[in-house]
């Protein structure tokens, strides 16, 4: 078991020599860059891995991930209203982002309810329509605002070249901290997320306060999630499919599934973000290799869990 | 710098007249051909290209332009033109609606519309134009269509001697151009603005990149070291340019050569303010 | 000692009042029948019982406790709750499933301690599926589905055990199973709560029976005073066959001849 770990944390570590088309010694300057990449890379992936395995827990719904679930996609339609209305570079990035993913969550659980109940199918058919919604707007503002349609493609595709000024640093490093303590919150309650995935009746009778921690998994999964979107854009399959991986390999107790989603997630993000800067020409975003990957796989959950 | 606005045809005319006398020759009935023209209205043109209302105001023939887009705002007057939508989106009814005899447009944006506009036979100009020498075919293309050979012959020919008089560089820096910066984002091969700066002096440092606009990491820019930085786009200031982590080892940056607050219609249209534009840039790039 | 104590309970569905100043006591060791028509309000009862509902108007008291002045975990180790059938969205292990009853006694980060396995353990052998701890939960069959969900009901050391319709699903077989698990567990003292559609299993099993009608107590008492043709009539609307059990003179009703 241990085993597995290790592989995962080595491939991160592997891949800090092997990103741009460069050879291994570049000059110091090219470093920082490199690793600037890689933080993120290793908050996004982590971010989306735990978020997606605990919001799959709450709602005992394999399908659901951060961006099916519209919550992506929400928050990069904040971040694109802070963006076009120049303020981009400040705390307004990041909160415009977190309304955005709660206004998503917000609606999704508004289309979907039926009674007190939330149905796979309902649920799921919401959040795409949801996430679709938000895409829509995303490109409404663009092009209203004249922008370019690449700025676009990046808020909805994903990208780890994030540029940073030294005013905007603290705002990144702020971001990608909350992020990783929500992360650590999320993990903190895994066996009351075991418990909820039962049936939210029985996790009453068992004392666990569900109206209550669903709300919290829902605020605490939104602003984690916006924290990182906000600066990579939307990137789509990784909260899906790596909790399923996890499970496949640890079985499905949260305490082992949260972490090791988190390792996972960010493993196969550097991964992809790397294949996308060395092997394809320049701008392809992150969502394509990650759609390639996690569609197939997203057919196989529908067809032998639904 | 020449102003070719509002200058009078009918100076032009009488001037030509006396040349002729002066020199005793006839040539092509000019004057009888500008006479003519100035009052006739058989030609009736929509432009959907920023650049050809430009290139139609230079040749003073406003008066047969029916419509523009909302991006032609070139010179002034050309804002008060019945508009027929975006540059992006124009559209087809208006366009058809004030029957013109000819439209100007340009591919790709309006390959759709061109094809529309076949259909209903009417004659469509395409403009395309890669480098500087495209520019000046096609202001004697627009010319011709517009029926206003001579004031376009006078035009060209003084565009084609300002540029001419460009002096020679020492050096040949290496530009970054920058048109978007979240996500970052440059110019690549195919696009007007590298022959600009080629004229210039410069060379884009991403010229080699296939894609037209490519969206391009820090360190690449940061390893192709770029003497000048222009930023071209309002997302982000030359102080801000400064202020990213990790460009503090570019050449540019290190030497101040950051330039924002550019008119980027300069040196995106290619229209007849190209010149202007190259010595914009030249100025830009070789100043110390 | 008083087990369960309602007073002039109030609650409805959508604004609409459906129980109007409900009373009810259970003592301790009680093994209480809980048999109505459909929609008569069995199962929302159950859970008003288990805190899973709150109550508009009124108290129910746990062990002479009012609920309201409990903490969920506090009720969670007073009263279990075993439903009707449980589906299971991910792979659990059976001794995984049963080891989340022990989460009102930790808490949240916590893991469960040596002490808490053998308490599984004990309640999986009590309810025999020991065999089955390493199985996975969508594996087994449903009636060891519902011994499993019991062991995780033992498990929470309840006074209080409250079971919705938990044997509706299965063969006649695991019935009796539960039935004598139940029977044990009640001559240790544990107060039960048995929710059923099936009148004879109510009738044989339970010390009492509480017919409900439209969220209207109609009768409390033992079988041989509930279980008649004439409350059977008003409540079910049809006239049943009654006839009396040759061992343990338990009145059963018989399906009208057709």
């Amino acid at each position: 078991m241990g085993i597995v770990f290790v592989f995962l944390s080595a491939s991160v570590l592997a891949v800090f020599t092997g990103p741009g088309g460069f050879s291994l010694n570049e000059a110091g300057d090219l470093l920082v860059f490199r690793v600037l990449r890689l933080v993120i890379g290793i908050c996004a992936g982590g971010v989306l891995g735990v978020v997606g395995g605990a919001l799959q827990g709450l709602l005992s719904n394999p399908l659901v991930d951060p961006w099916t679930l519209g919550v992506a996609s929400g928050a990069a339609f904040g971040a694109t209203l802070a963006i076009v209305s120049g303020m981009g570079s400040s705390v307004v990035l990041p909160i415009a982002g977190f309304i955005g993913a709660l206004l998503a969550i917000g609606l999704v659980y508004l289309f979907a309810r039926n009674g007190g109940v939330l149905p796979v199918t309902r649920l799921v058919l919401a959040g795409v329509v949801v996430s679709f919604l938000f895409s829509s707007l995303v490109m409404l503002v663009i092009v209203l605002s004249r922008r370019t349609i690449g700025e676009a493609v990046y808020l909805m595709m994903g990208s780890l070249g994030v540029v940073v000024t030294k005013s905007s640093v603290r705002m990144l490093v702020g971001s990608l901290f909350l992020a990783l303590v929500g992360c650590g919150w999320l993990i903190f309650h895994a066996r009351e997320l075991d418990i909820i995935s039962f049936n939210e009746e029985v996790a009453l009778s068992l004392g666990v306060d569900t109206p209550r921690l669903t709300r919290t998994v829902f605020l605490v999964g939104s602003l984690v999630v916006a924290m990182v979107v906000v600066w990579t854009g939307a990137i789509g399959f990784i909260g899906l499919i790596v909790p399923h991986l996890v499970r496949m390999i640890f079985g499905p107790r949260h305490s082992l599934v949260l972490p090791g989603s988190f390792l996972l997630g960010a493993g196969l993000l550097i991964m992809a973000d790397v294949a996308v800067r060395n092997l394809t020409p320049s701008g392809l975003p992150l969502s394509v290799v990650t759609a390639l990957i996690g569609v197939p796989f997203f057919i196989y959950l529908l067809r032998t869990k639904v | 710098m020449i102003d070719y606005r509002g200058v009078d045809s009918v100076k032009i005319g009488w001037l030509l007249m006396a040349l002729v006398l002066v020199l005793g020759g006839c040539p092509n009935g000019s004057v009888k051909e500008e006479a003519v023209h100035r009052g006739a209205r058989d030609v009736r043109c929509v432009s959907l290209v920023p650049s050809i209302t430009e290139i139609i105001y230079a040749l003073n023939a406003q008066a047969l332009l029916l419509g523009t887009t909302n991006q032609c705002d070139y010179p002034a007057e050309a804002k008060m033109v019945y508009k027929v939508g975006d540059f992006q989106t124009p559209d087809l009814e208006r366009i058809v609606a004030l029957k013109p005899t000819v439209v100007f447009a340009t591919v790709p944006m309006h390959a759709r519309l061109i094809e529309k506009l076949k259909e209903m036979k009417i004659r469509v100009y395409i403009s395309e134009p890669v480098d500087i020498a495209s520019v000046f075919t096609e202001i004697e293309s627009v010319g011709a269509i517009l029926k206003r050979e001579e004031r376009t012959r006078h035009l060209v020919d003084s565009l084609r001697q300002w540029l001419s008089m460009l002096p020679v560089f020492a050096d040949t820096p290496r530009v970054y151009i920058e048109i978007s910066a979240i996500p970052l984002m440059s110019v690549g091969s195919g696009v007007f603005i590298n022959d600009l700066i080629r004229q210039a002096g410069g060379v884009n440092i991403f010229e080699d990149v296939k894609q037209p606009y490519p969206i391009v990491e820090s360190e690449a820019v940061v390893k192709r070291n770029p003497a000048v930085i222009l930023i071209l786009h309002p997302g982000a200031s030359a102080q801000d340019v400064r202020e990213r982590v990790g460009w503090q080892d570019v050449i540019a940056v290190q030497k101040g050569r950051v330039f924002d607050g550019l008119d980027e219609d300069l040196f995106s249209r290619p229209g007849p303010r190209v010149v202007e534009g190259i010595y914009l840039l030249a100025r830009i790039l070789h100043s110390r | 000692m008083s087990a369960i104590s309602i007073r002039e309970l109030v609650f409805g569905y959508r604004q609409r009042v459906f129980f109007e100043k409900i009373d009810l006591e259970v003592e301790s060791g009680e093994f209480l029948g809980i048999i109505g028509p459909n929609g008569s309000g069995k199962s929302t009862l159950l859970r008003l019982v288990g805190g899973i509902l709150r109550v508009w108007k009124g108290e129910v008291r746990l062990l002479m406790r009012p609920i309201h002045q409990l903490t969920r975990r506090e009720v969670a180790r007073i009263v279990a709750f075993v439903p009707q059938e449980s589906s299971f969205a991910f792979e659990w292990k059976v001794s995984d499933v049963v080891l989340m009853g022990r989460n009102p006694f930790l808490k949240v980060w916590e893991q469960p301690s040596v002490n808490d396995w053998r308490i599984v353990e004990a309640a999986m052998i009590q309810t025999g599926v020991y065999e089955l701890r390493d199985e996975s939960i969508n594996e087994v069959s449903a009636g060891e589905r519902q011994r499993v969900i019991l062991a995780r009901a033992l498990v929470q050391q309840p006074e209080i055990l409250l079971l919705d319709e938990a044997t509706s699903h299965l063969d006649m077989f695991h019935r009796v199973e539960i039935l004598q698990i139940l029977s044990c567990l009640r001559a240790q003292g544990k107060t039960i709560l048995f929710v059923s559609h099936d009148l004879n299993e109510a009738a044989v099993s339970c010390s009492r029976i509480l017919l409900l009608s439209q969220g209207r107590i109609v009768a409390c008492d033992t079988p041989a005073k509930v279980i008649t043709a004439e409350l059977i009539e008003r409540c079910y609307g049809i006239a049943p066959v009654m006839t009396t059990h040759p061992l343990n003179r338990l009145p059963q009703v018989l399906f009208p001849a057709f």
